[in-house]
C-alpha cells in the first residue's frame, strides 16, 4: 500500500512545488506590472495638471513645483509598495 | 554634422556593433545561473561579532559614514562662513533656505518651526547623505572577495543603509513618537484624541471616523518607512539587474551589452532625482505630521 502511495505523494508534492513557483512569479508580475499601471496613470495626471496650472498662472511656478515633487514621490511610492510585496513573495 | 551628433552616432554604432559581436561570439542561448542570488547583495553579513543584535555589518558602516559626513561637512562649512560666499557655501545656503523656508516654515507655525527646524534639517541631511553615499561603490562585498597577491579584498559594491528596512523604520518611529508627544503635550491626551476627528462631523459618525483616523496614524509609520526603503531598494535592484545582473542570472551574454545604457541612465536618475527627492519627502512629511499634531483645526 505504502509502495503505491509514495510515488503518488511525491508527484503531488512536486506539482504543488511547481505551482508555488508559478504563484511567486505571478505575484512578482502582478505586483510590479499592475502597480506600475496605476502609478503611471497617477504620475501622468500630476505632471499634466502641473503644466496646465503653470501655463495658467506662470507666477505660481515655484510653489507648484514643490507640490509637484511631493505628489510625484507619493504616487511613485505606491508602485514600490506593490513591487516590494512582489519581491518578498518571490524571494522569501 | 555637429560634434555632438557625431559622438551620439558613434556611441549608437558601438552599441549595435557590440551587440552583434557578442551574439556572434557567444550565441543566443540561455544558461540559467543557479549560484547567483541577487538577494544576497542586500544581505548584511556580520563583520565583527558583538553580543546580541549589535553586530557590525555594512549597513552599520554606511550609517556611520553618513552620520560623520553630515556632522563634519556642515560644521566645517558653518565654521568658515564668509561674507562673500564661494560656490560650496552658496549651495549649502540654498539647501539651508530650502529646509528652513520650504520644509519647516511652510508646514508649521513660527513657534513650532523654530523649535523643530534642527530636527527636520538633520533628518533631511542625514537621509540625503545616506542615499547619496549608497551610489558610490565601496569595498563592502565580502561574499565575493578579490584575491590580489594573497590579500583578500572585498569586491566593490553599492549598498545603502536606507535600503535596509530597519533604518527608515527607526527614523519613522522617532518622528511618530515626536509628533504624538508634541500633540499630547500641547492639547492634552483627551484634546489630542478629540482633534483626530475632522471638524464638522457630529453624532454617531464620529466613532468609526475616530477609529479610522487612529489607525491611519499607525499607517503613517508604515508608509513613511516603506516609501524610503522601497524606493532605495528598488533603485539599487534595478541598477544591479540593468548593469549586468540580468546577464549573469540568465547566462545570456548579449543582455549585458543590451541593458548597460539603461543601467547608466537609471543610475543617473537615481542619483540626480530619487536620492534627493526621497530625503525631501521624508523631511516634508515629518514636518507636516508635526505641524498637524499641534494645529488647532484638523
Amino acid at each position: 500500500m505504502l509502495d503505491l502511495l509514495l510515488p503518488l505523494i511525491t508527484t503531488v508534492f512536486a506539482q504543488a512545488d511547481a505551482g508555488a513557483d508559478a504563484g511567486r512569479a505571478i505575484a512578482l508580475g502582478v505586483g510590479g506590472g499592475l502597480g506600475a499601471v496605476g502609478a503611471g496613470v497617477g504620475i501622468g495626471i500630476i505632471f499634466g495638471k502641473v503644466i496646465e496650472s503653470v501655463t495658467r498662472q506662470p507666477e505660481m511656478r515655484d510653489e507648484i513645483t514643490s507640490i509637484q515633487w511631493l505628489g510625484f514621490a507619493l504616487t511613485e511610492a505606491c508602485f514600490f509598495y506593490g513591487l516590494v510585496a512582489g519581491l518578498i513573495a518571490f524571494f522569501l | 554634422m555637429s560634434k555632438r551628433n557625431k559622438i551620439l552616432l558613434g556611441l549608437a554604432g558601438v552599441y549595435f556593433i557590440g551587440i552583434t559581436v557578442i551574439i556572434a561570439i557567444f550565441g543566443f542561448t540561455r544558461r540559467d545561473n543557479e549560484e547567483f542570488a541577487p538577494q544576497n547583495e542586500f544581505k548584511t553579513d556580520p563583520w565583527i561579532d558583538l553580543p546580541g543584535p549589535l553586530d557590525f555589518n555594512k549597513a552599520v558602516m554606511y550609517l556611520l559614514i553618513a552620520g560623520i559626513l553630515t556632522v563634519l561637512s556642515m560644521v566645517y562649512i558653518a565654521n568658515r562662513m564668509q561674507a562673500r560666499p564661494n560656490r560650496v557655501q552658496t549651495a549649502v545656503e540654498t539647501l539651508f533656505a530650502l529646509m528652513r523656508d520650504n520644509i519647516t516654515h511652510g508646514n508649521m507655525d513660527d513657534k513650532m518651526a523654530r523649535k523643530w527646524f534642527p530636527f527636520i534639517g538633520t533628518l533631511f541631511l542625514f537621509i540625503w547623505f545616506s542615499n547619496l553615499i549608497g551610489y558610490i561603490p565601496l569595498p563592502t562585498n565580502t561574499e565575493h572577495p578579490i584575491h590580489i597577491g594573497g590579500l583578500e579584498i572585498p569586491a566593490f559594491a553599492i549598498y545603502a543603509a536606507t535600503a535596509n528596512i530597519s533604518v527608515p523604520l527607526v527614523l519613522a518611529l522617532v518622528v511618530f513618537i515626536a509628533y504624538n508627544f508634541e500633540g499630547i503635550r500641547v492639547k492634552g491626551l483627551r484634546g489630542y484624541l478629540a482633534s483626530l476627528i475632522p471638524q464638522g462631523i457630529t453624532g454617531f459618525a464620529r466613532v468609526p471616523i475616530f477609529a479610522l483616523e487612529f489607525l491611519s496614524n499607525f499607517m503613517r509609520l508604515l508608509s513613511l518607512s516603506v516609501r524610503l526603503f522601497a524606493n532605495i531598494l528598488a533603485g539599487h535592484l534595478i541598477i544591479l539587474f540593468m548593469s549586468g545582473g540580468l546577464a549573469v542570472l540568465l547566462g545570456l551574454e548579449v543582455l549585458g551589452v543590451f541593458t548597460l545604457p539603461f543601467g547608466v541612465a537609471l543610475f543617473l536618475f537615481e542619483v540626480g532625482l530619487v536620492a534627493t527627492l526621497q530625503a525631501f519627502i521624508f523631511a516634508t512629511l515629518s514636518a507636516i505630521y508635526l505641524g498637524g499634531a499641534v494645529a488647532e483645526s484638523h
